[in-house]
């Protein structure tokens, strides 16, 4: 391997990481539903991708700069978010597991549908943030938008880390997914908390759906399945309930989606991150960070 | 008529699918890999009747009995995984037997032309039904035959020990554990019978499209094939098959008169199907109730 | 119970009465249905195929018609099922119509549908061993090369990306004669976009062109980093990309991203749509495309403006579609369809052996020749994006 395959490569894991960022962005907000509340919301990479789209459909065609459009999305997501809680989750008792996930999947179906009816199919062009910055390092040239999107969501990591353990509503949160029997004769409504928790996780996955369509620079219906599995397949490998574990997951394995498509090609490339998955559940099946609730 | 056996033929294949989900499902095992053992079923009898000229009633068997030792091999590393981690290991699974077919290439010279599997093309031709002159009646009552076989199968076992057994182990593993019961044979069984009702459904399926390609064995299908028996309620096997009829017959045939809205309304039925009715259409309620209706006819009949 | 079925007697009765004659004589219709994906990413396409054919049968129905065996002539109506891209559902649309009085569907879009399609339907006709549907389709969308071949029963009227591509290495040879380099891109995991690269290549060879390698990616890719830093490697004269708007979009911003500018960039022919300039239209500027239609001719102008009345777009894809009702008034006529309930059978063999028969029809742009595998052979132009819009490059024709 001469010097310029050396670079090739590095650059390429370099690449990978930095688009990993929008994995774990996704991821932050998957593995809040599914390790914080313990509940399958398989809408939500449709919903998160269906923010964004609510954010250019808002504006349609009103030339806003890119900052108002985010936080457009972050509001929709919002909203979806206490869509998602009062038409999947609200009126399904708890004991139905099954009922919810399919409930999630039709709300899935009900969102690609509408995104397809409202735009025929056709993909939209996403306005970014710093799209044209290059931060070159000697041979190695980093997009600055990415990294944008990595500062973006150590600061959303925080804050949620900073929600869920510091204040009342986090508190509130962890009570009702681990005993809500005991958290409603403490006099905390499960309704309010549930429905608080996915609205904040749906702020996180609107301004997720935001980076992603930044980071590709358009916005397609063909974006809710893929990322959806590989949503999940970050929450996995992070550990459920674990942000930090899911920024971490994000970027491996945006890095190794890139290594593996470099060394072999691109018909392979997703066999290899389901082998990734499947080492990691054989060896670790708690994911990276695994916290006593996962280790089911 | 030609369309409503033609319709037929698609609810009995898509009710071995949810009937192979069904059979995993009763042991809490919520497995997104059903489609992956479809995809291999559709492959292999493909292959055995238009490469290797068998018929069809051999290809069918053999794809099934591969595809459930390939069920049987899933079911040990699914022992481990619960819940959440189950459903992503599945869906992985899934899609590495998807992708496998992307990249899978065999094709053999027949006469000018080239058959097989040629990767992302798909596999074309697979017309053992037309070729052999089989009326749409007769490969409807074919297909019937296999769904009446299996469904006959999966009651009978759900009236004996054996149903018992596996709802016990997917109500509570650990009360079910200490009764006895091994867990491990009990989930790999189920996971190798799903196995093998899919790759026949697959086989089937192969042959009623004639044109097999990776693209349609995703994570779509595989939802479709839990779907069934949980909007069908998991006390029966006529929940699945209702599901089914109700998916298939209603939701996408029936409901073509609305043109556009059609779309629409798929996800947003479902929703609210799963919000009145979370324990599927036909629970165990709905079979009381219908029990009751039959019991009081008899009351007044006598 | 006597009086109800008087009551019933006598409304139907006075009913009767109120129905004017003429009605029964003169109004005839012949019912005509397309098919095609209104779903998913590819919901364009059948909306684009449906406001074209129904643009198509009001122009026909404004001149008075179309004239059937027995004479009288019959206004078409258009009907557009939904198949979802699915192949199954594909099936299901087809037997559906072919259990109506119709004698001919027009569809799909989706390349995967025709193939299960054409496979159920019946491989040789008079094969009466061969079980297989007796129903003929011609097909306004679904390019992937070599469909109608599978069934003598199937036809289409989609451009030979052979033709094309071959015509266009040849006339950028001549146009640059300093370009020796080609580096191609392809959507590895689409039928389409793959047996059309692999055309691209060959043609491209032929013509003296050095293939300088080729980058893969999938259809729902997203990053493409890896794929153009091969291609800024290669440094090639010319890249040509085979893929549809979404990840040709996605190369092209990432190409603008690493600096590569080639000296010619060739797409995808179904990319010359609008698609591609509401994705990426600053990226995409000077990207040449071969294509069947362009608002060239008179009659290519007004079928883009009846289209447009219909809420669809005309492109290379929908103008076939619009093509085809002119084709099918045409066979009609000549072989004197009947549309009759009980000649359902007859006028289906009758169409089938019209479209096989013909040896060319009309086309948008020009004369389209007709081949022996039922394929189409239309005139082609190249158009290349500028300013957000596509213009006509060169037309081979003139």
């Amino acid at each position: 391997m001469d010097l310029l395959d050396l670079i090739d490569t590095i650059q390429s894991i370099a690449d990978g990481l930095l688009f990993g960022a929008t994995y774990a962005m996704l991821g932050i907000g998957f593995t809040l539903i599914f390790g914080v509340m313990h509940k399958i919301n398989l809408a939500y990479a449709a919903a998160s991708v269906g923010a964004a789209y609510a954010s250019l459909l808002i504006l349609a065609g009103v030339k806003a700069p890119p900052a108002v459009v985010f936080l457009l999305s972050a509001v929709a997501g919002g909203v979806l978010g206490g869509i998602v809680y009062v038409v999947c989750f609200r009126f399904i008792p708890l004991v139905n597991p099954l009922a919810t996930l399919m409930s999630t999947v039709g709300l899935l179906l009900l969102i690609d549908e509408i995104i397809v009816h409202e735009t025929q199919g056709v993909p939209l062009a996403y306005p970014a943030l710093f799209s044209d910055v290059i931060v070159r390092a000697g041979p190695f040239g980093l997009r600055g938008d990415l990294m944008f999107v990595f500062a973006l969501g150590c600061v959303s990591m925080v804050v949620l880390l900073l929600l869920v353990y510091r204040t009342r509503l986090g508190l509130a949160t962890r009570a009702v997914s681990q005993q809500p029997t005991a958290a409603q004769l403490c006099g905390i409504s499960l309704d309010q908390v549930n429905g608080f928790t996915f609205i904040v996780t749906g702020v996180v996955g609107g301004v997720a759906g935001a980076m992603t369509g930044a980071a590709i620079g358009m916005l397609s219906p063909l974006l809710s399945l893929p990322l959806t599995v590989k949503g999940l397949i970050v929450t996995v490998i992070g550990g459920l309930g674990s942000i930090p574990g899911a920024i971490i997951a994000g970027l491996l394995v945006g890095g190794f989606e890139n290594i593996f498509q470099f060394l072999r090609g691109v018909s392979e490339r997703d066999l290899y991150v389901m082998l990734l998955l499947f080492a990691f559940l054989v060896f670790r099946p708690g994911g990276m960070f695994r916290t006593s609730s996962a280790r089911e | 008529m030609d369309f409503y056996l033609g319709l037929a033929q698609i609810i009995g294949i898509h009710t071995l699918l949810g009937l192979s989900a069904y059979c995993v499902l009763l042991t809490g095992q919520v497995s997104l890999a059903q489609a992956g053992f479809f995809a291999i079923g559709a492959y292999v009898a493909g292959m055995l009747t238009v490469l290797a000229e068998w018929p069809l009633i051999p290809a069918l068997l053999a794809a099934a009995v591969i595809a459930g030792a390939i069920a049987c091999a899933v079911g040990f590393p699914a022992l481990r995984l619960r819940g959440l981690m189950l459903v992503v290991a599945t869906i992985a699974f899934g899609e590495s037997v998807r992708l496998f077919f992307f990249n899978f290439d065999y094709q053999i010279t027949r006469g000018n032309i080239r058959v097989g599997p040629l990767g992302g093309e798909g596999f074309r031709q697979i017309r053992y039904f037309p070729e052999h002159g089989w009326s749409t009646l007769e490969v409807l009552l074919f297909v019937w035959m296999v769904v009446t076989l299996v469904m006959a199968a999966l009651w009978w076992m759900d009236r004996s020990r054996a149903g018992a057994v596996l709802r016990a182990v997917g109500e509570d593993e650990v009360a079910a554990q200490s009764t006895g019961i091994n867990i491990t044979a009990v989930k790999v069984s189920a996971m190798t019978v799903g196995g093998v009702i899919a790759g026949a459904g697959g086989g089937i399926f192969a042959h009623y499209t004639t044109h097999i390609e990776h693209v349609q064995f995703g994570v779509v299908l595989a939802t479709f094939a839990i779907a069934y028996p949980i909007l069908g309620g998991l006390s029966n096997v006529f929940g699945t098959l209702l599901a089914v009829l109700f998916v298939q017959g209603f939701l996408i045939e029936g409901l073509r008169f609305l043109g556009d809205w059609r779309n629409l309304l798929f996800g947003a039925l479902i929703l609210l199907a799963m919000n009145l009715r979370p324990r599927g259409l036909l629970d165990a309620g709905a079979i009381a109730a219908l029990r009751r209706l039959s019991y009081r006819k008899d009351a007044t009949g006598a | 119970m006597r009086i109800l079925a008087v009551a019933i007697a006598a409304l139907l009765g006075g009913a009767a009465l109120f129905v004017p004659e003429s009605t029964f004589a003169q109004e005839r219709t012949v019912k005509i249905t397309g098919f095609g994906a209104k779903s998913g990413v590819v919901r364009v396409f059948g909306v684009n195929s449906e406001a074209a054919l129904k643009a198509a049968a009001e122009e026909i129905n404004n001149s008075g018609g179309v004239t059937l065996g027995d004479g009288t002539k019959a206004k078409i109506v258009v009907e557009f099922l939904d198949d979802r891209c699915n192949a199954e559902e594909g099936i299901s649309v087809v037997r559906r119509i072919a259990s109506t009085d119709a004698f001919i569907a027009v569809g799909p879009t989706c390349s995967n549908v025709a193939e299960s399609l054409f496979g159920i339907l019946q491989k040789k006709v008079g094969d009466s061993s061969d079980s297989g549907l007796q129903f003929p389709i011609i097909a306004d969308v679904a390019a992937k090369g070599g469909l109608a071949k599978i069934s003598e029963w199937a036809f289409r009227n989609v451009p030979s990306e052979f033709e094309m591509y071959k015509s266009l290495f040849a006339w950028l040879k001549t146009q640059h004669p300093d370009l020796k380099t080609i580096y191609g891109g392809v959507e590895k995991d689409f039928a389409h976009s793959n047996a059309t690269f692999g055309v691209m290549k060959e043609q491209a060879a032929v013509n003296g062109f050095q293939l300088a390698g080729q980058s893969e990616w999938l259809l729902a890719d997203t990053t493409f980093s890896t794929q153009v830093r091969e291609m800024k490697r290669a440094d090639a004269d010319i890249v040509a990309i085979s893929a549809h708007p979404f990840t040709t979009c996605g190369v092209l911003k990432e190409m603008e991203r690493q600096g590569v500018k080639p000296k010619l960039l060739i797409g995808l022919t179904s990319s010359s749509s609008i698609e591609t300039l509401q994705g990426c239209a600053k990226q995409a500027e000077g990207i040449i495309i071969p294509t069947s239609f362009a608002p060239v001719t008179p009659e290519a102008k007004m079928a883009a403006e009846r289209v447009a009345k219909f809420g669809g777009s005309a492109d290379l894809h929908s103008a076939a579609a619009y093509e085809v009702m002119f084709i099918l008034r045409d066979v009609i006529e000549a072989q004197k369809i009947m549309a009759r309930p009980d000649t359902v059978a007859a006028d289906r063999v009758k169409m089938r052996e019209g479209l096989a028969a013909l040896k060319e029809t009309k086309g948008l742009l020009g004369k389209i020749g007709r081949t022996p595998d039922r394929e189409a052979i239309k005139p082609f132009l190249y158009v290349h994006a500028k300013d957000g819009s596509w213009e006509v490059l060169y037309n081979p024709a003139s």
